[in-house]
């Protein structure tokens, strides 16, 4: 995917000057240049991801304003390859950072001893512990919602067939009945009693005192699936993410304190879309807490890009579903009108109603093939994504360890 | 039943036939306490009617007559089981086979008609219908009793006697490390029973004179396309199944975040836990459950090892996740004993995680476990690192009192010997990096004692953590004022460093020709003591002699008097110091009496006269017991002498 394909200009850039000397002023400037160029690189990536709606270019000058130009035609606002993009665009952001980071502390090395970089960086150690969280519980939802998918694969393998009878609709009905029973659990935000269908214990050897053992070792288990612990919250989690997210001012607003703000900024977001896009351990109050100053270029598209998340996720909060993934919506939706079609089957069935069903069951199976193509890659890179903030994290732990400053190491 | 004869029955008349078993059927579900017996021969009774019906009229009716025959056989057998509530596994395996020949037969009686494409008449496509009815309730029966079949005769293992080892205590430095015994760390041996060289261990999940069924059920939900269903089911309680294992062993589903915020001796206990869970459930149950797929799953290509990716999962995400998040705290030492039972499990299971995940679904697991087990390596290897400088770096403002054993000592002595068992893992993680850089196979002359023991990496890095030791006590001796106290000190922890090699493992990663050499220093060590401490006493004595008599030297009333204010000093100062090791503090004194008091012995005998026995303050005996008073650690000074 193209997750390296932007990093090539500037990391090259950063080693050809690394080995530049450059008087201080030279420093200054450089340094501003570098930060100028890493937050319009960002600004560029996230209008990229903005929907195509008719706002104004966001960035107001430069590169061509077409309104529909962003890349949204093959990935469309909150759709799983939108998300893949979204990661891709952490991935590069991340690079820069730290690339960013490695420079400015060659450039004076005790700087990360210092205020405020010596606050900041435990800060952003902290947050990034608490993404690679967020990356579990999301991990583990992606995973419902392939076993949805792999529900409505059946339901369209039954709908699909020619002649349509009582049989192949009892099975779709089965199936589409399942799935919206594992949507609605996944979306019930109550958390730590989530449990999903238990279809096994049909009691054919008696609803004896065994089964409802069965069933609340059950709700164990479920709770063990989610890959976090039982009290875990993604919103409360969000919000910790961002309450100490301050936008550097005055003096600090120079050097490093604003990288480790964009940073901060950009891991948030991101976190917060992949929560609410993704089934998730509890949910409740999930906001977009982030404030960003308007004066900044990368600030307008992720504004926007914040508040179309809120409003979908408002929406969501009213009608309910599983997440915002545009496939998992459509999935719920043509799942209801199909379970509909089943329930009042009769044969025979033809004209409008099956032509109808027929639509909505091809629907389902593009959705299907979408989720196949894209669920396990959008898997593989939520774990990338873990494995770059781990190794990202050690990375700043040593800048912080040879600043000689790790005295009391925080998390 | 193919060989019953092909039956004419008029169509309506069928129909209401049909209906009117649905009926009964419904009429069965509704009612909830039937006699099952009378119904069952009520319903015997109507099959055997139904079979006296037959007659062999029209029975050239063509292919659809027959299928339509063929068709009415299995419904009748599985709309039978649609009434029964007991389990078709549970009853006997006439019944079974009935069914499930009867379920294959209408899979290929779908097959059939759909072949025929497109459906030309009526009779044809109703036939289908009536056929995908009947597989659709014989698949949902048979994913029941799959469901069922996979819960009831699930297998239950104690894991307990799959346990393979006792973890090693932790060695922590801190202020009360100094009171404990060594006793405590010599408890601490590295046990491991013989567990781990013995080969796969496999334990029958399911009960296995039930494996065959779900092999059958496999089989025809494949054919009939209902493999989906299958997996489904098959998936979802397999994965329960496994995660019930995990909570027995205690594996709790834990945050990066929490983790990193617990104390160290939760950790330690979670790392414990987490070795012992892993190494069975890799070992054995996942080696068990990939076994189970194989035999189940095995004929349907890539859908097994798929399935069994799906199975294992969560798990195998919930061992590697707290692996990580293990590594991403600090470096201490006192972790590093931890971390190389991580690494040796990690270490251990990799060609068994290679051999479980060797296709292409679990790909990623098989490199994310080679990335840990690099990873934790690394942390390894710092943390040894973190040791040695703690070891190097450790400084103490103020002298360490009575000279005795630093705490410092016993800490990276008794941790050393614990390191010395984690051989295997440490010579691994060692051997490839620095090994050169540092001293090399030490002074070791006889060529049989240069072996691979006390010249391997973790020999070669053992020594020069002592020699670390050594460097830092020499500096700390410096904090002493007193040279002979100096001496006593270094005496005291390299006779410690010592006793320790010698009297354990240690000493074959260290050699003779070591532990000669720092026999050699401590005693050394003693005798400089010897000298600093009573020389200048001495002189008083043996100034003495002969050429002493010129000009107004002082008497040897005067000397005497001297030598013993000397003595009452270095007795209310030694007193005070330690010389904990009992043979070592008998030796010293042995040697003091033997250098002083046979000095002042002489002394005395010679100059008697002159001295006036009265103005003998000390006889030689008293001195003598006084010298047993020294190195015991309790200041005294001497009591106030009854002779003046």
């Amino acid at each position: 995917m193209p997750a390296t394909e932007y990093q090539g200009s500037f990391l090259g850039r950063i080693s050809i000057r690394r080995n530049q000397v450059v008087s201080m002023d030279g420093h200054h400037e450089q340094e501003l240049e570098d930060l100028d160029l890493f937050q319009r690189n960002i600004a560029e990536r996230f209008s990229e991801l903005l929907p195509s709606s008719p706002q104004p270019p966001p960035d107001g000058g430069g590169d061509g304003g077409d309104p529909s130009a962003p890349a949204s035609a093959d990935a469309p606002f909150l759709s799983l390859a939108w998300l893949r993009k979204l990661l891709d665009v952490f991935l590069c952001c991340e690079a820069e950072f730290k690339a960013f980071l490695i420079m400015g502390r060659e450039r004076d090395p005790s700087v990360v001893a210092k205020p405020p970089l010596d606050r900041l960086l435990p800060e952003l150690l902290d947050r990034s512990v608490k993404a690679l969280d967020v990356c579990n519980a999301v991990m583990h939802g992606v995973d419902a919602v392939r076993h949805c998918q792999k529900l409505s694969e059946i339901a369209v393998a039954a709908l699909e067939q020619q002649p349509i009878g009582e049989g192949q609709t009892r099975r779709a009905k089965k199936a589409l009945g399942s799935m919206m029973a594992v949507l609605a659990a996944e979306d019930k935000e109550s958390s730590g009693h989530k449990s999903t269908e238990r279809t096994w214990s049909f009691g054919r050897r008696g609803s004896s005192a065994g089964t409802n053992k069965d069933r609340s070792a059950a709700v164990q288990f479920r709770t063990l699936s989610w890959g976090v612990s039982k009290n875990w919250s993604a919103s409360k989690q969000i919000q910790a993410m961002s309450s100490n997210l301050v936008v550097p001012r005055g003096a600090e607003s120079s050097g490093l304190a604003l990288p480790v703000y964009i940073m901060g900024a950009i891991t948030v977001l991101v976190m917060s879309a992949l929560v609410g896009a993704i089934p998730c351990q509890e949910r409740t109050g999930l906001a977009m807490h982030l404030q960003v100053p308007k004066q900044f270029a990368w600030a307008q598209p992720m504004t926007a890009l914040q508040e179309k998340i809120g409003e979908e996720w408002k929406r969501k909060e009213k009608r309910g579903t599983a997440g915002l993934m545009e496939e998992v919506q459509r999935m719920e939706r043509l799942g209801q009108v199909l379970a509909e079609f089943a329930d009042s089957f009769q044969f025979p069935c033809e004209g409008e109603r099956a032509d109808e069903a027929a639509v909505r069951a091809a629907e389902l199976a593009e959705t299907c093939r979408r989720m196949e193509e894209g669920l396990v890659p959008l898997q593989m890179q939520i774990r990338e994504v873990f494995h770059r903030i781990v190794r990202s994290r050690s990375e700043v732990l040593d800048v912080l360890d040879q600043a000689g400053k790790l005295s009391a190491p925080t998390m | 039943m193919g060989d019953c004869e092909p039956t004419l029955v008029n169509h309506e008349m069928e129909h209401h036939i049909v209906a009117a078993a649905q009926h009964l059927i419904m009429a069965l579900r509704a009612s909830t306490n039937l006699n099952i017996d009378d119904m069952r021969s009520f319903l015997s009774n109507v099959e055997a009617r139904l079979s006296t019906k037959s007659t062999p009229i029209e029975s050239r009716g063509g292919p659809l007559m027959d299928m339509e025959e063929q068709l009415r056989q299995c419904e009748i057998v599985i709309m039978r089981w649609e009434a029964n509530q007991s389990l078709i596994w549970d009853s006997s395996s006439e019944e079974t086979s009935e069914y499930m020949n009867a379920a294959a037969e209408i899979q290929k009686l779908v097959e059939n008609l759909e072949s025929v494409s497109p459906i030309r008449n009526a009779k044809q496509k109703e036939l289908l219908l009536r056929a995908q009815n009947i597989l659709q309730r014989a698949m949902s029966r048979l994913t029941e009793e799959l469901r069922h079949i996979l819960v009831w005769y699930k297998e239950y293992h104690e894991p307990r006697y799959m346990s393979c080892r006792s973890f090693v205590e932790d060695v922590v430095y801190d202020e009360s490390f100094a009171s404990i015994e060594d006793e405590a760390a010599e408890l601490t041996s590295h046990a491991e029973d013989g567990c781990s060289a013995s080969a796969e261990r496999r334990v029958s999940l399911i009960r296995p004179d039930m494996v065959p069924a779900l092999k059958s059920i496999a089989q025809v939900m494949f054919s009939s396309k209902y493999d989906q269903e299958f997996c489904q089911a098959y998936v979802s309680i397999r994965k329960e199944a496994l995660h019930e294992y995990l909570v027995i062993l205690k594996m709790e589903q834990l945050t990066i975040e929490d983790t990193l915020r617990m104390d160290w001796d939760k950790m330690s206990n979670e790392i414990k836990k987490w070795a012992w869970a892993m190494r069975i459930i890799v070992r054995v149950y996942l080696a068990s459950e990939k076994h189970l797929c194989n035999e189940v799953l095995g004929e349907f290509g890539s859908v097994n090892s798929d399935t069994f990716v799906e199975i294992t999962k969560a798990s195998m995400l919930l061992f590697l996740n707290f692996g990580e998040a293990i590594i991403m705290s600090p470096h201490q030492p006192e972790k590093l004993f931890r971390v190389l039972d991580m690494y040796e499990v990690l270490a251990e299971l990799c060609n068994y995680v290679d051999a479980l995940y060797s296709e292409y679904a679990g790909a990623s697991f098989r490199i994310e476990f080679h990335d840990l087990l690099a990873s934790v390596g690394d942390y390894a290897r710092g943390t040894f690192a973190e040791f040695r400088n703690r070891v190097a770096l450790d400084r103490s403002q103020k002298p360490f009192g009575g000279g005795g054993i630093h705490p410092l000592t016993k800490y990276a002595m008794n941790y050393i010997k614990v390191l010395s068992a984690y051989r295997g893992p440490l010579n691994l993680l060692l051997c490839d990096r620095e090994v050169k850089c540092l001293e090399p196979c030490l002074g070791i002359d006889n060529e049989e004692e240069c072996s691979a023991d006390s010249s391997c990496a973790l020999a070669v890095h053992l020594r020069s953590l002592v020699s670390v030791l050594e460097s830092n006590l020499v500096e700390k001796s410096k904090l002493f004022k007193d040279t002979s106290i100096q001496h006593i000190f270094l005496m005291n922890n390299i006779h410690y460093m010592v006793q320790k090699i010698k009297d354990s493992d240690l000493r074959r990663y260290f050699g003779d020709e070591w532990i000669r050499k720092h026999i050699g220093k401590y005693q050394q060590h003693a005798t400089s003591y010897l000298r600093a401490t009573w020389s200048s006493a001495l002189s008083l004595l043996k100034d003495g002699g002969n050429q002493a008599l010129s000009f107004c030297k002082p008497t040897f009333r005067e000397r005497c008097k001297a030598f013993c204010l000397a003595f009452e000093e270095v007795y209310k100062c030694q007193t005070r110091w330690i010389i904990r090791d009992p043979q070592l503090r008998s030796d010293m004194q042995i040697a003091t009496t033997q250098k002083v008091i046979h000095a002042y012995r002489t002394f005395l005998g010679v100059n008697l006269g002159s001295i006036g026995e009265k103005y003998i303050k000390y006889t030689a005996d008293d001195m003598e017991n006084y010298i047993l008073d020294l190195f015991e650690g309790s200041p005294k000074s001497l009591p106030h002498p009854w002779k003046k």
